[in-house]
C-alpha cells in the first residue's frame, strides 16, 4: 500500500513538474533576450507618466521605469506609444513585450493580460467642477452632463453609480475646454492628474470638491502566459524592489509629481528589518 | 417668355444627336462627384489668410495665467516635429494609399468590362462593397485583423501601423478608382469600337491601343479628386492611434499641459496645412476637367 501511495505520489509529482514545464515556454523571455531588445509599450498622452518632450522623444516617469527594466535585462528599450483602447490588445498579440501604461489594476483586466504584483502606483476618480456650483457629494452628478475622456473605467462607473451623463472627448484639452464653455459640470479623471492642473494657477475658479472614489493601484503587465514564469517574476521582483529602495519616489520626485501616500506606505511596509 | 422656352437655352436641349455641350461647372445634373475639390478650389485664397489672422487675434477666453500668446509660442516650438513626423507621414500614407489603389482599381476597372459573366459580377460586387463601406470600419478590420509582423522561417517581416493604414485606405480608393476607369472606358464613343471591330482589332488590342489611351486623359480629374479626397481622409488613422499629424497634434497638446487655449492654434495649424497641401491639386483638377471634359 506504501509502495502504490509512494508511486502515485512520484507519478503525481513528474506529471506536475511536466505541467508546469509546459506552461512556462517563456516565449516572450526568449524572444526579448535573442533579439537583444525589449519593446515597451507606454503612454504618449499622459504628462507625466508618459509624453513628448518637443523634439519629439518621449519621456515621463514610465519611460523611466521602461529603460531600468530593460537595463536590468541587460536589453536595448524600443518605445511603442499605445493608447487605453489598444494597449491589451497589443500585448495580448505580441506586438509589446510589456506594457507600463498607467493601467488600473482591474478584475477584468487580469483576465486578459499578466498584470504584476506588486503595483507601482495608484490613483483614485475624482471631478474638476467650477467652485461656484458648490459640489459637495458625488450624488450631485445625477442626470448632470460630465465631461470624461474616452476609454476610462470610471465613465461607466459615475454612469451607474451615480446616473451622471457622461460625454467623452478624445483628447483632455477638448474635455476641458467643454468644461469650461460649460458645456458639462464637471470634468471626471484621475485625481493626482486633477490635482497638478489645480496646482498650475490656470484653474483658480475651479476645484476638486468631492472625496476620490475607487483608488485604484496601477500595475504593468507581461503576456498573461509569462506572468508566472521568468519574465513575470523577474519584473515582480524588480518591482519590488523599486518601491523597496525609493526608486519610484525619486522618479515621483524627478517628474514633479505630486507625492503619494501610496508610494511612501509601501517604502514603509516592505523596509529591510535589519535597517534600523 | 414664352411658355415653352427656347430649347438648349431656357429649358435642357432634348436630342439624342451628338452635340457640343457646354460644360456645366455646377452640375445642376446629377450628383457632382467633384463636390468637394470644387468646394475646395472655390476657396479663394484669402480666406485662409484671413482665417490664420483671426485665430491669431483670437480673444481670450478667460482670465487664465496661459495666455494665446504663450499658446503660439508652444506651436511654435512644435511646429518642426509636427510637420517632419506628423504630416509628412499622412502625405506618405495617401501617397501609398494611392498608389496601391490606383493599381488595383485599374484591374478591378477592367475587370468589370469584362466578357465573362464571373469576372464582371464578382468585380462589380467587389467594387460596390468597397465603395459604399465607411471607410473607418475598413480601417479598423485591416488594423485590428493584420498581424502586427509576418514570419515565414526564420524571417520576421514587421508590418507597422501606417503600412496597414495605408491597405485599409486602398480599399475604398480602389473601388472608386475601378468606377473610374469603368465610366472613362463607357464614356468612348461606341463608334470607336465599331471601327477598330472592322479594322479585325481584337477586343484586347482595341482596348489597350484604343479605347484606353483615349481614356487616361479624362480620368486624370476623377483621379486627382479621390487624391485630394483620400489626403483629407487620412486624419482618420489617428482614431486609430497611428501616428499622424493629428495624434502627434494630440500628444503637444497633451505635454503642453493641456491647456484649451492650445486648442485653436493646435488644430488650427493642422487645417492650414492640409488646404496648403489640398489647394493647388483641387484648382488644378478643377482646370484639368475644364480642359479633358467630353464634349459629346
Amino acid at each position: 500500500m506504501k509502495k502504490v501511495l509512494a508511486l502515485s505520489a512520484a507519478m503525481l509529482m513528474a506529471s506536475a513538474s511536466i505541467a508546469t514545464a509546459a506552461q512556462c515556454t517563456n516565449d516572450t523571455w526568449k524572444k526579448v533576450m535573442s533579439r537583444g531588445k525589449m519593446v515597451v509599450g507606454v503612454k504618449a498622452d499622459y504628462k507625466p507618466w508618459g509624453f513628448r518632450d518637443e523634439s519629439g522623444n518621449l519621456v515621463g516617469m514610465e519611460i523611466d521605469m521602461a529603460k531600468a527594466a530593460a537595463d536590468a535585462m541587460g536589453v536595448e528599450v524600443e518605445l511603442v506609444p499605445v493608447q487605453s483602447s489598444n494597449r491589451m490588445q497589443f500585448l495580448e498579440q505580441g506586438k509589446i513585450d510589456l506594457m507600463i501604461a498607467t493601467m488600473s489594476d482591474r478584475p477584468d483586466r487580469r483576465k486578459i493580460v499578466g498584470i504584476v504584483q506588486p503595483n507601482y502606483y495608484t490613483s483614485g476618480t475624482n471631478v474638476m467642477s467650477p467652485k461656484a456650483l458648490g459640489l459637495t457629494k458625488w450624488e450631485d452628478l445625477r442626470d448632470k452632463p460630465v465631461c470624461g475622456k474616452q476609454g476610462a473605467f470610471y465613465n461607466k462607473i459615475v454612469t451607474e453609480r451615480y446616473g451622471a451623463k457622461v460625454i467623452a472627448f478624445t483628447g483632455n484639452a477638448e474635455a476641458k475646454q467643454a468644461l469650461r464653455d460649460k458645456k458639462c459640470i464637471a470634468w471626471v479623471y484621475d485625481d493626482s492628474s486633477i490635482g497638478s492642473d489645480l496646482s498650475s494657477g490656470n484653474w483658480d475658479d475651479f476645484e476638486m470638491p468631492l472625496s476620490s472614489e475607487d483608488d485604484n493601484p496601477w500595475g504593468l503587465a507581461v503576456p498573461l502566459a509569462e506572468k508566472d514564469c521568468v519574465f513575470g517574476n523577474f519584473m515582480s521582483g524588480l518591482s519590488y524592489n523599486w518601491l523597496q529602495n525609493g526608486q519610484l519616489i525619486e522618479w515621483e520626485k524627478k517628474w514633479g509629481i505630486k507625492a503619494t501616500s501610496f508610494l511612501a506606505d509601501k517604502k514603509e511596509r516592505f523596509k529591510d528589518w535589519l535597517d534600523k | 417668355m414664352s411658355a415653352r422656352g427656347i430649347p438648349g437655352i431656357a429649358r435642357p436641349a432634348t436630342t439624342d444627336l451628338p452635340v457640343l455641350l457646354p460644360i456645366d461647372p455646377v452640375k445642376a445634373s446629377g450628383p457632382d462627384p467633384y463636390l468637394l475639390t470644387r468646394w475646395l478650389a472655390n476657396i479663394p485664397l484669402w480666406v485662409p489668410a484671413l482665417l490664420a489672422l483671426v485665430v491669431g487675434l483670437w480673444p481670450l477666453a478667460a482670465q487664465a495665467a496661459f495666455t494665446t500668446g504663450d499658446a503660439f509660442s508652444t506651436l511654435y516650438r512644435w511646429l518642426w516635429f509636427l510637420t517632419t513626423k506628423g504630416f509628412l507621414f499622412n502625405v506618405l500614407i495617401s501617397f501609398f494609399a494611392m498608389a496601391i489603389g490606383t493599381v488595383l482599381g485599374a484591374v478591378l476597372g477592367l475587370a468589370q468590362i469584362s466578357l465573362n459573366p464571373g469576372v464582371r459580377m464578382a468585380a462589380k460586387f467587389i467594387t460596390q462593397t468597397f465603395r459604399n463601406s465607411p471607410w473607418l470600419v475598413l480601417l479598423y478590420i485591416v488594423l485590428l485583423a493584420f498581424p502586427f509582423e509576418i514570419v515565414i522561417g526564420d524571417l520576421i517581416i514587421p508590418v507597422p501601423d501606417w503600412m496597414k493604414a495605408v491597405i485599409g485606405l486602398s480599399l475604398p480608393i480602389m473601388a472608386n478608382i475601378a468606377e473610374i476607369v469603368r465610366g472613362a472606358v463607357q464614356s468612348v464613343p461606341t463608334a470607336q469600337w465599331e471601327a477598330s471591330e472592322s479594322l479585325a482589332f481584337t477586343r484586347t488590342q482595341t482596348l489597350w491601343r484604343i479605347i484606353l489611351p483615349q481614356c487616361f486623359k479624362r480620368m486624370i480629374p476623377p483621379w486627382m479628386n479621390w487624391y485630394a479626397i483620400l489626403t483629407m481622409a487620412t486624419p482618420l488613422c489617428s482614431l486609430l492611434g497611428v501616428e499622424e499629424l493629428l495624434t502627434l497634434t494630440r500628444q503637444a497638446m497633451e505635454s503642453a499641459g493641456n491647456q484649451p487655449e492650445l486648442l485653436v492654434p493646435f488644430y488650427g495649424f493642422a487645417l492650414l496645412i492640409f488646404f496648403a497641401y489640398c489647394y493647388p491639386i483641387a484648382r488644378l483638377t478643377v482646370r484639368l476637367e475644364r480642359r479633358f471634359a467630353v464634349k459629346l
